[in-house]
């Protein structure tokens, strides 16, 4: 790895995901520490850690077995099933929330878990349908000799746990940090007061920065004593299936249990993306107001009318951010894996995603709020600023996870030859991770164009498509809201469903 | 004269373990020096070592006669030292053809376009690959991908020319085959070769000299 070359883009990074953080902590006083772990918080603590947990485990419940039908079994529609499952993560949890608390009379700490479980679900999947698709053919061969079906899964159970996991981690740290679900269900219903809306409030009602972040710090602490393990699980999943010598798995036969198997994946999504999507649809139709299909074209109209600069700047804000990020997560993730003392630096990277979304939009404020920024500070370079610190570290994470799996020989044959370091990573490194990196890249772009908690706060970032589904929600206009929020699912599924068109290959999201 | 390698006290550590040395090794030049020894007892990352892609923690390591690395201290970098290395299962770069595998070393090389294509042609004349130029390395069989890996490692016109279990992957007629091969670039070519394998049946009709290696350092004298 060229020195230079992982400087610059440490320096980038330091700058976007750590100088936010780093400007926020240098705010704590003593004053804001005091009574930090008094009845109240440890309280909230203790709520946010229950409604985490609970949303973890039903996320494992729901998307292990998700992952395992879609990736291995003759399951009907398996294929067509696989990349659906994964619109529920890609779909604004607000959408999904907006849907189920409108069709449930389910208030509260329940349906907040529902929802969150529904949207984080896929990161289960994922996981579990990767490794699955790892497993030797020939241990899986091995073991129906010994004891059937019964005895596969059994041994296999052992492979795929430690993904399944990690998946089941990342559902917990997104669900503890997230502030949209808990803020919507208290609107609607009573209040389920969680961490994060905590650290929201300490910062706009009480306008408290310092106290905002030493509240922030039992949540970073339980993020990153999730994200940690969650990480060595993703490591020892991958080693523990991955041979040179590699033999792919035969599907396995479910025999009557076939259709059901799909039924189930298919309420699963029908109740993650399908039912969310099928309502937005009725709702820009006129919805209970009187339902007519040709009142689309007005609500459509207006949505574009009223909105369009909103839906350019989303678009144009997360094609940056996506587009800046993959060359910072190449070489990052590269240098990760491949630098002797690397992984010592993985909380490093994992950093801005463990500090809670509302936290990490302030930090932008305090940072760049300076005299002689001002045009800066008002303008869309700060939102993709904020959108590349806030998720650069998911490329870097899934390359380096890539590249682990790369032969480092590879590398070592080009530098004998004397190709340069910049050459050997665009050459050798990156062309047999285009798939990961295609993947890193629509991530990236995804989860911009449905950020909300981050940049909440952020005034330049007050004119995109997901801050006016926002506003626009608490002022009770149905048909614009939903013919806006089915223009950015629109954009939202456009790269995946043009890969799935067009390409020959599978797109990645994991290595 | 001098040697062409020179190894003078070198280890290996790595995480405070130490894998290699201390250990002594000369290899004439023009000769065919047979390491061997069990798995896992510091061939390869001797041989990696002599190549540069892992610092001696300690020692000294001459090639033709030039101090190439002291210790931790990088003298010359590993595409300086005229080495051709042909590594354990080919490590064949998957997304090039047998054409842009070759010519990526030789553009590297410095040579020209027209030359370029003069001197693949010979490569693949010597490996018997000529016609393979657009198959990709997952569309050959076993012997034809190592053959294209000492294709690559003789492209770069190498004095010393390190061989990582070269026959590992390959059937007893292909050894015989490959084995003649070398050996007969082996004169041609006045290369020095340090061929590492676990097996020393496979490569004494043709080696030079044999030594062993256990735990780390060469069993007798160097």
């Amino acid at each position: 790895m060229s020195r230079p070359l992982a400087l610059a883009a440490a320096l980038a990074f330091a700058l976007c995901g750590l100088y936010p953080i780093a400007v926020m902590a240098a705010r704590v006083g003593p004053a804001d520490l005091a009574g930090l772990l008094d009845a109240r918080t440890l309280a909230l603590l203790g709520r946010t850690l229950g409604y985490g947990l609970s949303v973890a485990l039903l996320a494992l419940a729901l998307g292990g077995p998700f992952g395992f039908l879609v990736a291995r079994t003759d399951m009907p529609a398996a294929r067509l099933l696989r990349p659906l499952g994964i619109v529920p993560l890609f779909l604004p949890p607000m959408l999904i929330a907006m849907t189920w608390t409108v069709l449930l009379d389910l208030r509260g700490a329940l349906v907040a878990i529902g929802i969150s479980a529904l949207s984080t679900f896929p990161l289960v999947a994922l996981f579990t349908a990767r490794a699955f698709e790892r497993i030797d053919g020939r241990l899986e061969d091995a073991a129906r000799l010994w004891g059937g079906l019964r005895a596969v899964l059994r041994a296999d159970l052992g492979l795929v746990a430690p993904p399944a996991l990690c998946g089941a981690c990342l559902a917990f740290a997104f669900t503890v940090n997230d502030f949209s679900v808990p803020d919507y269900v208290s609107w609607v219903g009573p209040k389920f007061n969680v961490y994060a809306d905590e650290v929201f409030a300490a910062w706009k009602i009480d306008s408290q920065p310092g106290r905002a972040v030493a509240l922030a710090l039992p949540l970073v602490a339980l993020t990153l004593l999730t994200l940690l393990p969650a990480l060595a699980l993703r490591r020892r999943g991958a080693m523990a299936s991955l041979d040179s010598d590699f033999r792919g798995p035969q599907p396995l036969r479910l025999g009557p249990w076939r259709w059901p198997a799909a039924l189930f994946c298919g309420l699963l999504l029908a109740a993650g993306c399908a039912v969310p999507l099928l309502r937005l649809i009725y709702e820009a139709g006129g919805g209970s107001r009187g339902f007519a299909p040709a009142r689309w074209s007005g609500a459509f109209s207006r949505a574009l009318e009223l909105a369009r600069g909103d839906l350019q700047n989303s678009l144009l804000y997360a094609l940056a951010a996506a587009t800046l990020a993959l060359p910072l997560g190449l070489v990052l993730g590269h240098a990760l894996e491949r630098a002797r003392r690397g992984r010592y630096l993985e909380p490093l990277a994992l950093l801005p995603i463990a500090v809670p979304a509302v936290l990490f939009g302030i930090g932008m404020i305090a940072a760049w709020n300076r005299p002689g920024l001002e045009r800066f500070y008002d303008g869309g370079g700060l939102v993709v600023l904020l959108l590349v610190g806030r998720f650069v570290a998911f490329p870097v994470l899934l390359i380096a996870g890539a590249v682990a799996m790369l032969d480092p020989a590879l590398e070592d044959a080009a530098r004998l030859a004397g190709a340069a370091p910049a050459r050997r990573l665009l050459s050798i490194v990156a062309p047999p991770l285009r798939t990961a990196l295609l993947g890193s890249w629509v991530l990236v772009f995804v989860l911009s164009l449905r950020e909300l908690d981050a940049t909440i706060l952020v005034p330049a970032a007050n004119h995109t498509a997901m801050f006016r589904v926002f506003n626009a929600v608490h002022f009770g206009r149905d048909d614009f809201v939903a013919a806006l929020a089915l223009m950015l699912v629109f954009l939202i599924l456009l790269p995946g469903t043009l890969w799935a068109l067009f390409a020959r290959r599978r797109l990645e999201v994991l290595p | 004269m001098s040697s062409a390698v020179l190894c003078e006290r070198v280890e290996v550590h790595v995480a405070a373990q130490r894998l290699v040395g201390p250990l002594d090794l000369e290899v004439a030049r023009g000769e065919h020096l047979l390491l061997c020894g069990p798995s896992g007892c510091g061939k390869t990352t001797l041989l990696r070592t002599i190549a540069g892609l892992v610092p001696p923690s300690a020692g000294r390591i001459l090639i033709q006669g030039q101090p190439v690395a002291e210790g931790l201290r990088e003298l010359v970098p590993p595409q300086r030292r005229g080495i051709g290395f042909l590594f354990q299962g080919g490590a064949l770069w998957p997304h090039m053809s047998v054409r842009r595998t070759l010519d990526f070393v030789l553009a590297h090389a410095g040579l020209a376009r027209a030359e370029r294509a003069l001197r693949r042609a010979e490569l693949l004349e010597w490996v018997e690959l000529a016609g393979y130029e657009e198959r990709m390395p997952g569309t050959l069989s076993g012997g034809e991908a190592q053959r294209l890996a000492l294709a690559r490692a003789l492209a770069g016109r190498p004095r010393l020319l390190l061989l990582d279990e070269p026959l590992g992957p390959l059937d007893a007629e292909l050894r015989g085959a490959l084995l003649q091969r070398l050996g007969r670039l082996h004169a041609e070519l006045d290369l020095t070769v340090i061929h590492v394998t676990h097996d020393p049946q496979e490569a004494r009709g043709i080696a030079t000299r044999e030594v062993r290696m256990r735990a780390g350092v060469l069993e007798g004298a160097r």
